[in-house]
């Protein structure tokens, strides 16, 4: 008796580990995010989903005319998008994609080029992380 | 009844009627299916060859594959065939050739029940003709497309110096072609028998005094003992090649993760043998400005990749592309569809095909090209997506 009840405990911890497995790595993610905005910015307050969804429609002039993220990205995130030479891009959105901001350096290597590409700058941590935020919403 | 000349075989069996015109069976089942089929092949050839697209090349090489069967068909039934089959029975003294070419200056030709010999000499030079045709046809198959029995053993370079040979021998026999027909019409009004029917039906009407020897029948059974000691020998030597170590480049792609992710992500995961090692280096040291865009990875990874892509250049493969590519444009050393090559064979390909949902972009290889991944380009493997 005592080693089924034992067995049980193991099981159901193992169970909710592996669910919950892709968001610590997140949950990382967002808070050197947070911990970087607090040093760009002493007034930083905390990440805004709604600021997020707003830096994701906003169109900025690319060198090729009006660019923004849901360009390639769909104009929802929570579709599919297409890259410029007509590659399938996963949707953005963690409720469609639970893989997506898990993996650090993947995460620093999109944010690099793309934000280069849309806005003609690097992101800042606030954007970042509300960018982040927005799509683990939904 | 004293028999001074043997009497002449005729189809009924008969003696003629001294005086009359006789009808003999000239060219037998076998022989006209070979003519009439080596027509079709030849014509096959000849159009998928010169005029229809590139995807059509499969049926080009079944119209080759075809006709080596039929040659080495007429080969043995040279042999063991009927009289007026066998190439004995048309080979002359070079004497008798002058003499029926001056009877044709003289619009009076002397008759032949078989061929005459001005046709025997066509016959003869038409044979060569195909017999180089299927063997460049082959090395070029081999060596530039990595395709058929010789694709093991075969270099680019020879491959693409068959071709030209090819084409060359292709223009020959296609004048040869109409010199054989013009012959023909010729024979045909000058002696007034009709060769045309006479290799549909098989039967020719001679006039009384023309020569007609004892015909010897065929030999089936030799025939067939013969074409079977050749397809032996055939599957031995095909056999043979194809235990050889290729020398010649005809290895697979390799696969590389990193690459696929990388690169694959956004556009083709292009064949590293698709540019040369400069170029693949050149491209590897920009990719923060790669064609325009941020495509910028860690040190680490953008060394692993540009290790893997220069071991993998061009210069590693024997395929066709590879060969093609390893010259690139000086003005754009890292586009491949700025390559001389790439820019002649895409010529024709309106813009607007390019922009279709299903391509999207010329650097999309993949959108039409079924086998881009592995490097070959296989003209068969290509497919212009409607939409």
């Amino acid at each position: 008796m005592k080693t089924w009840s034992l067995l049980a405990v193991a099981a159901s911890a193992g169970l909710v580990a592996s669910v919950a497995l892709a968001e610590p790595r997140r949950d990382a993610i967002l808070a050197d995010l947070r911990e970087q905005a607090k040093k760009e910015d002493p007034r930083f307050a905390g990440f805004s989903a709604e600021r997020g969804a707003t830096l994701y429609r906003a169109t900025h002039q690319g060198k090729d005319g009006p660019i923004s993220c849901s360009t390639c990205h769909g104009s929802t995130p929570l579709g599919n998008g297409q890259t410029r030479l007509g590659k399938a891009i996963d949707p953005m959105a963690v409720s469609k994609n639970p893989a997506r901001y898990t993996d650090s350096a993947n995460v620093e290597k999109w944010f690099k080029r793309n934000c280069t590409e849309v806005l003609g700058r690097g992101c800042t941590a606030t954007e970042k992380g509300d960018f982040i935020t927005f799509m683990s919403g939904q | 009844m004293p028999q001074d000349a043997p009497p002449i075989q005729l189809a009924s069996g008969e003696p003629s009627p001294a005086g009359a015109a006789r009808t003999v069976k000239v060219w037998d089942v076998p022989t006209r299916l070979f003519h009439w089929s080596l027509v079709a092949l030849v014509a096959t050839g000849a159009l998928t060859g010169l005029f229809t697209p590139e995807w059509w090349m499969g049926v080009h090489v079944w119209a080759g594959y075809g006709m080596v069967g039929l040659i080495t068909f007429r080969i043995v039934w040279g042999v063991f065939g009927p009289e007026y089959s066998r190439v004995v029975s048309f080979v002359y003294p070079p004497r008798s050739t002058l003499e029926h070419m001056r009877g044709l200056l003289m619009l009076r030709p002397p008759h032949y029940v078989g061929h005459n010999p001005t046709g025997a000499l066509m016959v003869f030079a038409l044979a060569g003709v195909l017999i180089a045709l299927v063997t460049t046809g082959l090395l070029a198959l081999g060596g530039e497309e990595k395709q058929g029995p010789l694709a093991l053993v075969v270099g680019y370079s020879l491959g693409s110096g068959a071709k030209r040979v090819h084409h060359a021998l292709t223009q020959l026999l296609l004048l040869m072609s109409m010199l054989h027909v013009a012959g023909v019409v010729t024979e045909s009004v000058l002696t007034g028998d009709n060769l045309v029917r006479a290799i549909v039906t098989g039967w020719k009407t001679l006039p009384p005094e023309a020569p007609h020897p004892t015909p010897r029948p065929a030999r089936p059974w030799a025939a067939a003992a013969l074409t079977a000691a050749l397809a032996g020998c055939a599957a031995l030597g095909i056999g043979w090649v194809a235990r050889q170590p290729p020398p010649h480049g005809l290895r697979a792609v390799p696969r590389n993760a990193t690459y696929d992710k990388e690169c694959g992500t956004c556009h083709d995961a292009h064949a590293p043998s698709l540019l040369p090692a400069a170029s693949w280096a050149g491209i590897m040291l920009g990719l923060q400005d790669h064609f325009g865009e941020d495509a910028s990875l860690p040190p680490e990874t953008t060394q692993a990749l540009a290790v893997w892509l220069v071991g993998s250049a061009a210069e590693t493969f024997d395929t066709e592309a590879a060969n093609r590519f390893r010259t690139v444009a000086p003005a754009s050393p890292h586009r491949i569809t700025a390559t001389p090559y790439w820019v002649r064979k895409h010529a024709e390909i309106a813009p607007a095909v390019f922009k279709r949902e299903r391509i999207k972009s010329r650097v999309n290889c993949s959108g039409c090209h079924r086998d881009a991944s592995s490097g070959r380009f296989d003209d068969q493997a290509i497919t212009i997506p409607e939409g």
